[in-house]
């Protein structure tokens, strides 16, 4: 028996049989038949389980969709699941159950005389673990369901998936209170001098077991988990990605404390920033910079604006304070139950599957404010993210860790 | 006690006889379930299956089926070859099912948890003096 239990009046609950009605409904418009589903976002979407192994999920025209995965994890996966027993299965390399014969055997099962329109997910990402459907795969498949057409379906879920439902606000708020208890820890650790003696990997840690203690699943980002950068390495040019690493705090260095959380596959993303003591005049400058930018940006956000319309917003501001040679000229990534990361939007924009720079936030759509600020020449650096929630007005900011670069 | 031809009634009725004389309740671990192996181009040239059912442990049904075949929690599907090598201990059939020889239809975590069980029958099949 599942433990899944959570009941329609939970803050937390996802209808997750409307979300499969609604691909269905897609798939009909479309004419597809059955919609495989192989990318990470589409299982944490769709089947409410982390699937860390190569994972798919069938969904026929009606009912419930199955979902498979690497055997040694189907149990475990089941038992997170709303699906029951019977619609999560695995496959293994055995006869008739390797995914090829085991996932094309259901698919027929339900195509009149076994053949159809399939919906694929193809495409590609900046993201190791997006899951598009390999070049071997697809080869493997249309093999397999000899007869059928398979075509690109990617953007139903992607569309249907855009604008987050309350169960998912909630969870994505409760995934961002973990970080900032997370935050709150850290600071409590290091301030008054006492990171002394420490590293980047021990400031992970720390803040990992925090926020674990307090509920988080995991430090879920494949970046490395909790990404602590100290000293030059908070300044590495165009950097956005610090894996912690064994270098030493030390003082008159800044340091950058990027922590992620995981709530029931939503995902808390905050980066917060301080000088390790004693710190320059120069440097608090380059504090500030950054503290009213992130303050400006967290101001523009309203629906209609778009990313290149911020962008542009932003780097003027950064032009007139002179430090627009220290941003990486972004503000923003998408971001979606486990496994959607990065981009926004739909797959329309002028480079394929990049964001649109042009498109236009809509209420109820959700991103990860991020900006990146590296003065490489003087060894400092900043980073902000912070998922955000756009809303009628204007946008919430999920994380409520007070915005500031601390001296300790 | 003479060779039984395999598959053939006698062979069956004496499985059935053996599978619930030698097979506790306990030992089939209280499953509920049902079973089909189905044999491709046995001698005759026929495809012929053997289909299983359990209640709560208790070996209900084994009986041979030709023509159209039952609907089963579980298929095991091979060549009549394959399940005589099998029988007969020149074949695992672990092995059989790693290599493709095998293939197996049906939830199989399931299946995994009901290896044991299945192995403690094919002990108890290969006991039959048969004729393949």
């Amino acid at each position: 028996m599942s433990p899944y239990q959570i009941s329609p009046n939970d803050p937390y609950y996802i209808d997750f049989p409307a979300r499969i009605q609604s691909i269905q409904i897609g798939m009909a418009r479309r004419g597809i038949d059955v919609y495989l589903g192989s990318r990470l976002r589409t299982l944490s979407w769709t089947i409410d389980a982390f699937c860390p192994w190569r994972s798919f999920v069938v969904i026929p025209p009606e009912g419930l969709p199955t979902a498979f995965t690497f055997v040694i994890d189907a149990s475990r996966v089941g038992d997170d699941s709303w699906l029951d027993e019977d619609h999560v299965l695995g496959y293994a390399p055995m006869g008739g159950q390797d995914q090829v014969s085991a996932i094309s055997d259901l698919v027929k099962s339900y195509l009149k005389g076994g053949k159809g329109v399939v919906g694929i997910e193809s495409g590609m990402a900046p993201y190791l673990p997006e899951g598009n459907l390999t070049h071997f795969e697809y080869e493997c498949f249309q093999a397999a369901l000899d007869g059928s057409r398979l075509v690109n379906a990617h953007d139903i879920v992607d569309e249907l998936s855009l604008i987050k439902d309350q169960g998912t606000i909630n969870r994505f708020r409760e995934a961002s209170r973990l970080v900032d208890i997370g935050h709150q820890v850290v600071l409590e650790t290091i301030k008054d001098g006492a990171y002394r003696g420490m590293t980047e990997t021990e400031i992970a840690g720390i803040a990992g077991y925090a926020m674990r203690k307090a509920g988080s699943e995991w430090e879920w980002s494949f970046t490395g988990g909790n990404e602590i950068a100290a000293g030059y390495r908070t300044g590495l040019a165009g950097g956005a990605c610090t894996p912690a690493s064994r270098k030493p705090l030390l003082p008159g260095e800044p340091l950058m404390v990027d922590l992620h959380a995981m709530f029931r596959l939503c995902l808390g993303d905050h980066s917060h920033n301080y000088l390790l003591s004693p710190a320059t005049s120069r440097q608090r400058w380059h504090a500030q910079n950054f503290v009213h930018l992130v303050t400006l940006c967290l101001q523009t956000y309203r629906p209609g604006i778009s990313p290149s319309s911020l962008a542009d917003e932003m780097l003027a501001f950064c032009e007139e304070r002179e430090f627009a040679e220290y941003m990486v000229p972004g503000f923003e990534h998408g971001i979606g139950m486990m496994g959607d990361e990065w981009r926004i939007g739909m797959n329309d924009g002028p480079f394929p599957y990049w964001t649109n720079p042009d498109h236009q936030y809509q209420k109820g759509e959700m991103l990860i404010c991020a900006m990146q600020y590296a003065c490489t020449e003087e060894n400092i650096g900043f980073r902000y993210e912070n998922p955000i929630l756009i809303t009628e007005t204007g946008c919430e900011a999920l994380s409520k860790f007070p915005l500031q670069i601390e001296e300790i | 006690m003479e060779e039984l031809k395999y598959l053939g009634s006698e062979w069956t009725q004496e499985a059935y006889r053996r599978l619930r004389e030698e097979l506790t309740a306990e030992k089939m671990k209280f499953v509920t379930s049902s079973m089909l192996t189905i044999y491709h181009d046995c001698p005759d040239g026929k495809d012929r299956a053997l289909y299983y059912r359990f209640e709560k442990g208790v070996i209900e049904d084994v009986s041979i089926r030709e023509g159209q075949f039952p609907d089963a929690e579980f298929r095991i599907i091979g060549d009549y070859e394959t399940f005589a090598k099998i029988s007969r201990a020149e074949l695992g059939s672990r092995s059989a099912l790693m290599t493709g020889k095998l293939k197996l239809q049906g939830n199989m975590v399931k299946a995994l948890s009901l290896s044991s069980v299945v192995d403690r029958m094919n002990k108890v099949l290969a006991t039959i003096p048969t004729e393949y």
